[in-house]
């Protein structure tokens, strides 16, 4: 940090507490304009990308699923088929159905997680969820309960539910009989209608205007909202292949932060990942009953105001339970547990979408299996240039308030994107240097 | 489902992180018959699934109070504030401290929570406990198995 703010009001917040990770911000205004916005955060994909060098092909799914506590099925969903896709195997039929149901207990848990305990309390003029559970108990519960079922829906499948131990190359260790999927789908029921529940109850909170026609970028398949594999699309005419992302993005080292910062390799445009890309490109694929929802929230076929993702987020959450009832309704069990994958030289690719967006991960391997090199880009990194582009707006918008209340609408501006700058610590350094 | 549960959090990717996990992995085998280990990330709502039901919580976490690295507290819940757990290494924002005090907000704390934490050294990136932290794991370890013993539940069905 090279900032010599001459004489500058500096605030210092230790904030940001209900973001997932580590993060500090940096805004620096002049006069009445911003000149610079800074968001530094620090990303463990790195440490993995060197980790798993020089490991065995069949490692990744284990080891990249400790690189997030709340994402780790998007992490071994993408590992595994980036490695099969080196390998020359694709995952089809009900085992591919049982990666989209232990993909839907993510979603469901993560964008619970989210609305309720960190998201919500923005919206309701609460501190934390904490206060908010102090005077709204049963609207926490509901959400505890919902978040709850996406969790026993990735213990069973997944074998436990921080950093599942069940997944691997080809599919599971051990796949559940229809009779084990019983109990979780009686609950499912239940948790449907609190997601319902939820989207209504979100519907009701004040959005300010705030709307950037920003690139939206995420899968596209045929006839599933996209979870675990598609075309890569954007709103802007992008549509490629997987194993073409590198072609049409890049990740560049910026020296504010440990995280490299994605942007379009033709243009240097940032782009945007995640629930709101997802929704805007993809809601007519959504089940009915989100569709339904989303339209009686106010949401129409898209939306691009980053503080109406928590309506997103809850539309995505009622898809999810919704998809998880449909797959455990017509699951029959596969005739094996996992499907062979032989090492072979060669490079996969493979994306999937995370809760907070494309995850993409590029897998180069010996004949003998050996991993030469691996490429992590998490959904964060991406969006990283268009949060700082949004709070740039945002504060220049906004100058007019005091540094305290800044503050806090900029946290909040923050957590719109859920940013999991993970595994990290839980301050955020929030400084606004006014010269 | 009621009795004793026992908590492992950390991140082992994390160095001293880990910490709480190593502690619970080698008191693993001292532990009475019957009694629950959870291994969490210390999410708030997960931790208050992990000891729903249970009357006493034992709780092994890296802490940071800036005592030396590798020394090891004893808080109990209700009798002192419990200290920053986790410190740098968390993956998440949340720790013990926000899961008690949300578990206080909807009525679901436990009888009894006590906290075995090792002071953290190291949290940088990748595997491996400090020296330190390491040589303190089992002390740490016994005196969790002794904090599970002395729990009321399994003195009145032993004796």
């Amino acid at each position: 940090m090279t900032h010599k703010a001459p004489a500058g009001r500096t605030l210092k917040v230790d904030a940001l507490a209900r973001v997932e990770g580590e993060a500090a911000m940096h805004v620096e205004v002049r006069g009445d304009s911003v000149t610079d916005v800074q968001l530094q955060i620090y990303e463990p994909p790195r440490f993995f990308e060197a980790f798993l060098r020089g490991r065995r092909y069949t490692e990744p799914p284990d080891i990249t699923a400790r690189i997030c506590g709340i994402c780790p099925v998007a992490y071994q969903m993408s590992a595994s088929r980036a490695i099969e896709d080196a390998c020359g195997v694709e995952v089809t039929g009900p085992l591919r159905e049982l990666r989209r149901l232990i993909y839907c207990g993510e979603w469901i848990e993560s964008h619970t997680l989210h609305v309720y305990m960190l998201h919500a309390p923005d919206f309701l003029g609460y501190e934390s969820a904490i206060d908010l559970a102090q005077d709204h108990r049963d609207v926490v519960e509901r959400g505890l309960q919902l978040k709850k079922v996406g969790n026993d829906l990735i213990e069973l499948i997944g074998g436990r539910a921080v950093h599942p131990v069940n997944v691997r190359l080809g599919g599971f260790y051990r796949v559940p009989t229809k009779r084990e999927l019983g109990p979780i789908r009686a609950r499912l029921d239940a948790a449907r209608d609190a997601a319902r529940e939820t989207v209504e109850w979100v519907a009701g909170f004040d959005f300010p205007d705030f709307e950037h026609d920003h690139e939206l970028v995420s899968l596209h398949h045929p006839t599933e909202y996209p979870v675990l594999d598609g075309r890569l699309i954007s709103n802007r005419g992008l549509e490629i292949a997987e194993r073409e992302f590198l072609d049409e993005f890049v990740e560049q080292q910026v020296p504010h932060s440990t995280a490299l910062q994605a942007r379009r390799r033709r243009t240097d445009e940032h782009y945007l990942v995640g629930p709101l890309a997802r929704y805007s490109l993809n809601s007519s694929r959504l089940a009915p009953v989100a569709r339904d929802a989303a339209a009686a929230a106010g949401l129409g076929p898209t939306c691009q105001n980053p503080f109406r993702s928590i309506v997103v987020r809850s539309v995505e959450v009622l898809h999810a339970c919704d998809e998880a009832i449909r797959i455990i309704d017509a699951y029959e069990e596969p005739d094996a547990p996992c499907i062979p994958v032989e090492p072979r030289a060669g490079e996969g690719h493979g994306i999937t979408e995370a809760p907070r967006g494309i995850l993409y991960n590029r897998y180069r391997l010996d004949p003998e299996g050996t991993i030469l090199d691996a490429v992590i880009v998490p959904p964060t990194s991406q969006n990283q240039p268009t949060i700082e582009h949004d709070l740039w707006h945002f504060v220049e918008d906004h100058m007019d308030l005091d540094d305290s209340e800044l503050g806090r609408r900029c946290e909040q501006a923050i957590r719109n994107y859920d940013p999991c700058i993970s595994c990290a610590t839980h301050f955020l350094d929030l400084r606004v240097d006014r010269a | 489902m009621s009795g004793v549960v026992v908590i492992g959090i950390g991140n082992d990717f994390r160095r001293d992180d880990g910490a709480g996990l190593a502690v619970v992995g080698a008191a693993r085998s001292g532990l009475p018959e019957g009694v629950r280990v959870v291994e969490s990330d210390g999410e708030p709502a997960r931790l208050l699934d992990a000891w729903a039901g249970s009357d006493t919580v034992v709780v092994a976490d890296a802490v940071r109070t800036g005592a030396p690295g590798g020394t090891i507290h004893r808080f109990e819940l209700g009798r002192e504030a419990l200290p920053a757990t986790r410190g740098v290494g968390s993956s998440h924002a949340l720790g013990l401290g926000e899961a008690t005090n949300l578990a206080a907000a909807m009525g679901r704390l436990p009888a009894r929570l006590v906290l075995i934490g090792i002071e953290a050294l190291e949290l940088g990136e990748g595997p491996g406990l400090s020296a330190a932290v390491a040589r303190a794991v089992p002390a740490a370890a016994r005196q969790l198995v002794r904090e599970v013993q002395r729990a009321p539940e399994l003195a009145e069905r032993t004796g």
